[in-house]
């Protein structure tokens, strides 16, 4: 993969310091003949869409090193495969989350043969959830690069980095709207454990909030795990799902976390993952 | 040289494509094919995208979407509108609703950059402020990248 070279400013907007800080309901540096010609209204935001609410893994690890902690979240990473050895539907989208994570997590420290078991693993997932044939058609192209060595650590981070991006459309259009919320709901729990983790370990528990609080995201994962119809069979993992998503809702809604609130979010996410 | 699964996003809209072709379609293809060069071009100077999303719109709709924005990290919302569209507008608004950012562009490729003082649920307005000549609609996409 070659990519060419595009300088993209970085452009502080209105409205914001040096750091970024709101500071007037009207953007300052909108120029006069750019003023705003709309109003959106309370509405607007009640209707938003939320396709792009859920942090990715890898966005959520630039955000632990943005707050100090060094703790690369691969060495903490389980290496057990996952099975999609599963009935449930609801289960295997879970499942094929926590494994793009722990794709994208791993990719410089996993060795080739490991990332190759991922990427089969998420080809058996697609299949199981009713995917269609061009991502497992282009993951093996993937796996074929992979062993033949011709792609960088950075461009796999690429590659995999845009896996869930295009699984979005893929999964929606064949599989049904309610898989991608659960295949990003087992990704989200996989980082939230992780980020959990390390910032017990760092004892840096005035990151937290900043980290792990995200009360909207939990609702919207609780709406899907809730939802009616299609593959509701009684699950063991599904109903621990909804139990964990219950306490991280309970916890988000608290003001700030501490010590305690992080322990009970990688307890809680770890009750889940420990039974995938 | 597009990534695989950028490759792929292409044919995953295809099937709708096949089914019904129509002028939206088309227009929300070209617009993913500029945004999908910004993107990629991007991955060079360490950013990395979030999800892309892609819309049709006629003058003066918009769509909302919300965000999460992690404390300290740099976000660039991008978009592209098709040659139907005229001047493509992004603003970022914060949970309340307040604006706190909008791009400075008349053209159909704005983009919003944003570094949040806190970790927060944003609102992302994609506004099809004006159409150029006689269209009645346009495809856009938008991007949420991060680095």
């Amino acid at each position: 993969m070659k990519l060419r070279a595009l300088a993209l400013a970085v452009v502080l907007l209105g409205g914001c310091d040096n750091q970024g800080e709101p500071t007037a309901n009207a953007p300052a540096d909108a120029p006069a003949d750019k003023a705003p010609d709309i109003q959106f209204t309370a509405a607007d935001f009640a209707n938003a869409e939320k396709v792009a609410l859920v942090p990715s893994p890898a966005e959520m690890e630039r955000s632990l090193e943005r707050s100090g902690i060094e703790q690369k979240l691969a060495s903490m990473v389980d290496d057990s495969p996952i099975s999609m050895d599963a009935e449930n539907k609801d289960q295997i989208a879970v499942r094929a989350g926590v494994v793009l994570a722990d794709l994208v997590l791993t990719v410089k420290e996993s060795s080739k043969e490991r990332t190759i078991e991922r990427l089969d693993t998420i080809k058996v997932a697609i299949d199981k959830l009713g995917g269609g044939d061009d991502v497992p058609a282009q993951i093996d192209e993937l796996k074929a690069q992979i062993e033949a060595g011709e792609l960088t650590n950075d461009e796999l981070i690429q590659e995999f980095d845009e896996l869930s991006q295009v699984m979005v459309p893929e999964l929606e259009y064949e599989a049904g709207e309610w898989v991608v919320p659960l295949i990003q709901a087992g990704s989200w729990l996989e980082g939230a454990h992780l980020v959990s983790g390390a910032v017990q370990d760092a004892g840096k528990f005035e990151a937290a909030n900043d980290l792990l609080r995200q009360p909207e995201v939990v609702d919207y994962f609780i709406e899907y795990v809730n939802r009616e119809g299609g593959d509701k069979a009684p699950d063991e993992v599904v109903d621990q799902l909804k139990s964990t998503l219950s306490t991280l809702k309970t916890v988000a809604d608290k003001p700030a976390l501490g010590a305690d609130e992080v322990a009970t979010i990688h307890d809680a996410t770890g009750s889940v993952l420990s039974l995938l | 040289m597009a990534s695989n699964w950028m490759k792929v996003a292409a044919l995953a809209a295809l099937p709708a494509m096949a089914a019904l072709p129509t002028a939206a379609d088309a227009g929300e293809k070209e617009a993913k094919a500029c945004l999908n060069t910004k993107i990629w071009d991007g991955y060079n100077d360490g950013w990395a995208v979030r999800t892309a999303v892609d819309a049709t719109l006629e003058k003066g709709e918009h769509r909302v979407y919300l965000v999460t924005l992690y404390a300290g990290n740099e976000y660039s919302l991008q978009a592209c509108g098709d040659g139907d569209a005229g001047d493509i507008d992004l603003v970022l608004h914060d949970k309340e609703g307040k604006e706190v950012a909008r791009d400075k562009s008349d053209d159909r490729e704005p983009k919003v950059s944003f570094t949040p003082p806190r970790t927060d649920t944003y609102y992302v307005a994609l506004y099809a402020a004006s159409l150029s000549g006689e269209a009645d609609k346009a495809g856009v996409a938008m991007a949420v990248t991060y680095k």
